[in-house]
């Protein structure tokens, strides 16, 4: 254990960078940007909840968020159980292979979708080579969530599979012993004791989701606006930052308040199990 | 006699290693079979492949008299208690001791009726609602041991289901399991490799070795005739020598008698010379070992169990160098194949 | 590459196959890699644009990238960033972490939460704060409101990584050197880094990807020459539409699979992004 001095010494300078290196300026940015106040701000806000135009972006913010979750658990925890409950020696390099997007940049790994739903795409042309009308591909909502789930995948099946490879196998065994088809097991035994980690990764994934850039910017474009390309076009084109404030606002406080649900679901599951 | 279970030319091998190699053996109902021996013997793999976790390389398990080779462990209705218990942590005691009847589709007052029943067969009524982790290392492997039960099923199957109980705990539950198969008439297959425990236990003992079984008898049957030097040894005897009609036999420690050099025992017994090499007192015994001479001409190390107090009534003097006969009434020789 | 593999692993288990679940995983094993493949293909395109089945076989836009000025001057913009917000972060990180892990104090978890916030509040948000208060309001370099925004993303991934590392040992094992004679100093350098070292080093090799890979928070505050590399590849693709793009992707995978293999050697993908979800 150490003294209250020597960690207040190793604590001071993180703690001193930290508030004024980032809460500070996040702080101000939400509530007084430069030149304006948090009154003007808000008023922005509450202009902007009452746009259908606004609305209809913060709509597909969220509305895509949950359906990239929702698929990547439906996907990412069958990848990650497979690999967890494997004992084939591919599992090994499947698992490499799930984890390495983690370490490519997302702009290399969204723009393979571009190769594939660009105009003159692979997917395009088999399809105008079947004699079919090419149909709009790019700048769709299919390809920003196309896109999310392909960056958001890895996250959701390490998360699952961490929480997947601490349910102790012979559960499984018993309760097949038991009378249980793998899918009964798999209802009744995994997943329910995995849900802790399955909790982790739809937050990780629905935050990571409703706030990135690269994919609505690369696949949607201006057709198909979310709130992160939004806040990028108040703080670069029109410079109206009471409004970029504004959006930062949203984005900050559905983000906050997803990690506090998950918290509160995490802490309650582990007083009950 | 009916017999329950029906292993024919059961072979598992993975990749180059054998683990069972062609075993023939019959599972007899209502009795308690035990697999015995030391540990890679293939008597867990034995067991997996009954309950159906692990298919065979080749050949065929039979249970009831039905081919069961290919019937995953869920249609097998066979009651496995794990070795490290594998209780589900997200339920309660009675949820899992219910969790099975439920699959079977047992309405609910029927099935409340059946766990309290098997709660009350290991003593744990009072229990029910705790979560796993809430229990003793005791009370959990009771838990493990109704959740099979309370399925009723064809056989019992029990992976060293004693070996992280501490000692007094192992000698409670010994007991108890037998009276619960006695009870209960169930046909129960239990792997261990504490040969105390199987002889304590089982009706039939099972001894196993590298993938094959070595013999198979009752306690009695095993312990006093041990088919051969594998089996003497793994239960516990320690003296291996030729005599004249056999190359190869033993005795035990507690039958090897001592006496002075140059007196011999009446007719037909075996006197080999021997010398006192080390004595250890162990309380009642005094344990005595020497090197002595056999029928061929070799010689071999002899461990003797003595009452403390023999020794001087032998005329003998208890301590290395001392030169003495080492001899063995013909009743207690075991001679042993090879 | 090992897409088809994904089929046999999950079917071809004891009894039986997992129909639902094996089709699930093929799906996105498709979904992670195959983009990735075509990035590649396209790389190697003869034509001015992309196009498919690729007009020829070339190497001319790995060329036409390696040689474009924008491209490498923020490559090195990049990594030097990258390297000193990892250093950065460390030195603020790792001393945080030890004490987190090895004192109580209270308010200890909200102090624990201040120093996990960065990874919170979304990245977009924190380049347009240091943009307006450190550069509009302060007038500081973009370098240095960069540098302040990497760092404090990247501490996180220090404090968490590090502290993991840190919570698997025997808090005994200090007292223990303590009680062999160790002084505090000695305890620190010859028990206490040692432990945390396979901690740092995860540390160091995921921070050095994050931020060298960071798009959100640098957007907003990259200036007129100065540029980090993802950044720049975003604004290319704006441009224009031919393929060194993805030779310069091409290139970027080849290094960050030579990183993966470095990062297996040194301590293991999984004790790397095993600290991130404890």
């Amino acid at each position: 254990m150490l003294s209250k001095k020597s960690s207040l010494l190793l604590l001071g300078p993180g703690l001193l960078f930290i508030v004024l290196g980032f809460c500070l300026p996040a702080v101000m940015l939400l509530l007084a940007p430069p030149g304006i106040g948090p009154a003007e701000v808000f008023a922005r806000l509450g202009r902007m909840l009452q746009d259908p135009y606004d609305l209809t972006i913060i709509g597909r913010t969220l509305g895509l968020g949950l359906l990239v979750t929702a698929l990547c658990l439906v996907i990412g925890f069958p990848i990650a159980l497979l690999l967890a409950r494997s004992t084939s020696r591919w599992s090994g390099l499947l698992l490499a292979l799930a984890i390495f997007p983690l370490l490519l940049s997302n702009v290399v790994r969204t723009y393979g979708w571009l190769v594939l739903l660009g105009q003159n795409g692979v997917i395009g042309q088999v399809i105008s080579a079947i004699g079919l009308p090419a149909p709009q591909l790019l700048y769709t909502e299919t390809a920003i969530v196309l896109g999310l789930l392909q960056l958001f995948l890895p996250l959701a099946i390490v998360s699952c599979y961490s929480a997947v490879a601490q349910v102790d196998a012979g559960l499984d065994d018993a309760a097949r012993g038991l009378g249980a088809s793998r899918t009964r097991v798999l209802w009744t035994v995994t997943l329910p004791l995995s849900i802790p980690g399955v909790i982790v990764a739809a937050t990780l994934v629905f935050a990571g989701a409703t706030t990135a850039y690269t994919t609505p910017y690369l696949l949607g474009g201006s057709n198909q606006r979310m709130l992160a390309t939004q806040l990028f076009n108040y703080s670069t084109v029109s410079i109206d930052w009471a409004a970029a404030s504004a959006v930062a606002l949203i984005m900050t406080v559905l983000v906050f308040a997803v990690s506090g649900v998950s918290t509160a679901l995490g802490s309650r599951k582990g007083k009950t199990s | 006699m009916t017999i329950a279970a029906q292993l024919r030319d059961v072979s598992q091998v993975f990749g180059d290693f054998t683990a069972v190699d062609g075993i023939n053996l019959d599972i007899e109902s209502s009795k308690l079979t035990t697999l015995l021996g030391p540990s890679g013997c293939g008597k867990t793999t034995t067991l997996r492949m009954l309950a159906g976790y692990a298919q065979p390389t080749s050949g065929s398990i039979l249970i009831n008299g039905k081919d069961a080779t290919r019937l995953p462990p869920e249609k097998r209705n066979l009651g496995m208690v794990f070795q490290s218990y594998a209780l589900f942590p997200h339920m309660t005691v009675a949820d899992n001791v219910g969790y099975g009847l439920k699959l079977r589709k047992v309405p609910a007052p029927e099935r409340r009726k059946r766990v309290a029943e098997a709660l009350d067969m290991v003593g744990l009524g009072h229990l029910a609602d705790r979560r796993p982790k809430a229990l003793s290392g005791g009370q959990q492997q009771r838990v493990a041991l109704a959740r099979a039960i309370a399925i009723r099923p064809d056989i019992l199957l029990l992976d060293e289901p004693l070996s992280n109980l501490d000692a007094r705990l192992r000698l409670q539950m010994r007991a108890e399991i037998r009276r619960i198969q006695q009870e209960t008439g169930l046909t129960v297959v239990l792997v261990t490799h504490d040969q105390e425990e199987a002889l304590e236990m089982s009706d039939v003992m099972v001894l196993m070795r590298s993938g094959h079984i070595m013999q198979q008898g009752t306690p009695q049957d095993v312990f006093e005739r041990p088919a051969n030097r594998f089996v003497a040894e793994f239960m516990g005897y320690e003296n291996f020598f030729a005599t004249s009609e056999h190359p190869q036999a033993t005795v035990r420690p507690e039958n090897l008698q001592l006496l002075e050099r140059g007196a011999t025992l009446n007719s037909g017994a075996h006197n080999l010379p021997a010398v006192i090499t080390q004595i250890a007192y162990r309380g009642v015994d005094v344990m005595v070992r020497a090197t002595a001479t056999d029928a061929s001409g070799t010689a071999v190390d002899l461990l003797a169990a003595v009452r403390a107090d023999s020794g001087l009534a032998s005329g003998i003097r208890l301590e290395p160098g001392s030169e003495i006969t080492a001899a063995i009434r013909p009743a207690d020789l075991v001679p042993l194949a090879n | 590459m090992s897409i088809r593999l994904a089929i046999p692993k999950p079917t071809m288990q004891k009894t039986g196959g997992r129909p639902v679940l094996g089709t699930l995983a093929v799906i996105g094993y498709v979904v992670m890699i195959v983009p990735i493949l075509f990035v590649v293909a396209a790389a190697f395109s003869g034509g001015d644009s992309l196009q498919f089945p690729p007009e020829n076989f070339s190497l001319k836009w790995f060329g036409a990238a390696v040689s474009y000025k924008p491209f490498m001057s923020a490559l090195a913009s990049s990594a030097q960033l990258a390297v000193l917000a990892t250093l950065l972060a460390l030195v603020i990180g790792v001393p945080a972490a030890l004490a987190l892990q090895r004192s109580n104090f209270a308010g200890k978890g909200w102090v624990q939460g201040l120093f996990l916030s960065p990874l919170i509040v979304p990245e977009l948000v924190v380049g347009l704060a240091l943009y307006q208060q450190l550069i509009a309001g302060l007038g500081t370099s973009t370098f240095t409101a960069l540098l302040v925004g990497h760092t404090a993303l990247l501490i996180p991934y220090a404090v968490r990584v590090t502290g993991a590392a840190l919570s698997l040992a025997d808090p005994f094992v200090e007292e223990a050197a303590r009680g062999l004679g160790a002084g505090p100093f000695k305890v620190f350098t010859s028990v206490t880094l040692p432990l945390l070292r396979p901690g740092i080093v995860s540390a160091a090799l995921l921070s050095f990807v994050t931020s060298f890979n960071n798009v959100p928070l640098s957007l907003l505050l990259q200036g007129r020459n100065f540029s980090t590399l993802p950044v720049s590849m975003l604004d290319y693709v704006q441009k224009s539409y031919d393929p060194m793009i993805a030779a310069m992707s091409t290139l970027i995978l080849a290094a960050t699979i030579v990183f993966a293999f470095i990062a297996e050697r040194a301590v293991g993908f999984a004790t790397i992004f095993g600290g991130i979800n404890k």
